[in-house]
């Protein structure tokens, strides 16, 4: 159960305070994948880094017994300076993996990310889409209750995006994910259930159909 | 993973990113540590030669200047480095277990170590040169060198905080320590001042600390200016208004 009490988010911005939350309250089950739905600025990303543990509600409570992944987005999740394969390293080393784990790690990332020689330079040399490979990579390799994914399956060319959807499906026999996607194909694809985010409210579909149609209604 | 494990894996590894991105890029950056303070050492030996001819009997200068200028540049490393720790490591703290203090405690043992290396390669150089590697009161030392350690790192929490808030104080801490330089004691000793100018720059806490790390180590030196009352106050309360607003703003250093 992801469990959200009187949750409220609030930004202080240039142009004054913005509202992503208003005291929202629900119990969201959990064992699903879940997709969630929303205009830009509607609170997506706030939601996901707050269930990935790196972001608070401004007032009220989120918690669940579940083991969530760290958020992957677009933008960051790595250290600028570090190379590839450095940041594989520190992202195994903090989930406690050891030596004989990190080599598999970087061999398995290595592989899967078809960075090349890109592998070796820091990552703000990177492009976007060549950070999302290696975030992706480098989080199946760990075992979470959720993969937190935000728009990430889009990047690459067409061989590289049916391979990160072949890898997830595989990966959710035994884990689930929450996605942050604007392609409705792919949560139709993956997702069982759907949150709509809208106006600082979050409504819980059972059916990711009636989520999109609600979704595309507005 | 119990939380004690976690937070050994997060040390260990933010240890370790912060020993490769620190000389990583280039081999020589063990060596530039050393480079840079010999270089100090001698320059203001030399002006000291030159310029000045009233010694300090049975005070070996360079030895005088080496242990000084260690400690202060250690002191001052230690306040950059972890005056930018956040900002260093923001990409880091996408991940739940990292947290922004881990990340500055981690920099300040960095700097600690590396100046402990230097240190003793100093000393070994010394040995072999036959300076005077005496030291008169060898634990006072020690303690001297780890508690400017512990003040750099009490300063350099509560400036990463407030730098967080307000942009220029970085720029405004790194001017500082431009004159700290020369009112610290590194190349003078309090007893050596005039009067008038004593009272005045023992206000300054670094120039305690230098007293101390000199007292401790020359059998000719003592420590009578030294007041580990002023000392003490200087290192526990910035530790405690660090840790205070640390405590109040930490999600807003993780998310800003």
């Amino acid at each position: 159960m992801i469990t959200l009490e009187g949750v409220s988010k609030t930004y202080s911005t240039n142009n004054g305070v913005k509202s992503v939350l208003s005291d929202v309250s629900i119990k969201i089950p959990t064992g699903k994948n879940i997709a969630i739905l929303g205009l830009n600025g509607s609170g997506k990303s706030t939601l996901l880094r707050m269930l990935g543990g790196i972001d608070y509600p401004t007032r009220g409570r989120l918690y669940s017994d579940k083991l969530f992944s760290w958020p992957m987005g677009l933008s960051g999740g790595f250290q600028g300076s570090m190379t590839g394969r450095h940041n594989v390293k520190f992202v195994c080393r903090i989930h406690g993996k050891d030596d004989t784990d990190i080599a598999k790690a970087i061999k398995f990332v290595e592989d899967f990310s078809e960075l090349g020689d890109y592998f070796d330079m820091p990552i703000k040399s990177y492009s976007r889409g060549m950070k999302s490979r290696l975030g992706f990579g480098l989080s199946l390799f760990f075992d979470f209750d959720y993969l937190l994914i935000d728009e990430t399956l889009s990047v690459g060319d067409k061989n590289f995006q049916k391979k990160s959807k072949d890898a997830l499906m595989n990966k959710i026999n035994n884990s689930n994910a929450i996605l942050v996607s604007h392609s409705m194909p792919t949560l139709r694809e993956i997702c069982d259930v759907a949150i709509y985010l809208r106006d600082g409210n979050l409504s819980y579909f059972d059916d990711v159909e009636e989520a999109i149609e609600s979704y595309q209604a507005h | 993973m119990n939380s004690i494990n976690t937070h050994i894996s997060v040390i260990n590894a933010l240890f370790l990113r912060e020993m490769q991105t620190r000389f990583g890029s280039q081999k020589l950056g063990y060596l530039w540590v050393f480079i840079d303070s010999i270089a100090q050492i001698v320059v203001l030996a030399g002006i000291k030669a030159i310029l000045f001819d009233r010694s300090m009997p049975g005070v070996d200068f360079a030895v005088f200047l080496a242990i000084g200028i260690l400690a202060f540049n250690m002191f001052k490393s230690i306040v950059f480095r972890s005056m930018d720790a956040f900002s260093a490591n923001k990409g880091l703290f996408v991940y739940k277990q990292v947290k922004p203090i881990d990340a500055l405690i981690t920099r300040a043992m960095v700097e600690f170590l590396i100046y402990i290396c230097a240190l003793m390669a100093l000393s070994a150089i010394g040995l072999y040169f036959n300076f005077d590697v005496n030291i008169q009161n060898i634990m006072l030392f020690v303690g001297a060198y780890i508690w400017i350690a512990i003040f750099g790192l009490s300063l350099g929490i509560t400036f990463a905080i407030l730098a967080e808030f307000f942009e220029n104080l970085k720029k405004v801490v790194k001017l500082i320590f431009l004159p700290l330089f020369f009112i610290s004691g590194i190349f003078f000793s309090v007893e050596s001042l005039p009067l008038a100018l004593r009272e005045w720059l023992l206000y300054n806490p670094v120039l305690h600390f230098m007293e101390l790390i000199h007292g401790s180590y020359f059998s000719v030196l003592d420590t009578h200016y030294v007041d580990y009352q002023y000392m003490f106050f200087w290192t526990i309360i910035p530790l405690f208004v660090g840790l205070f607003l640390y405590q109040r703003t930490h999600k807003v250093i993780l998310t800003s």
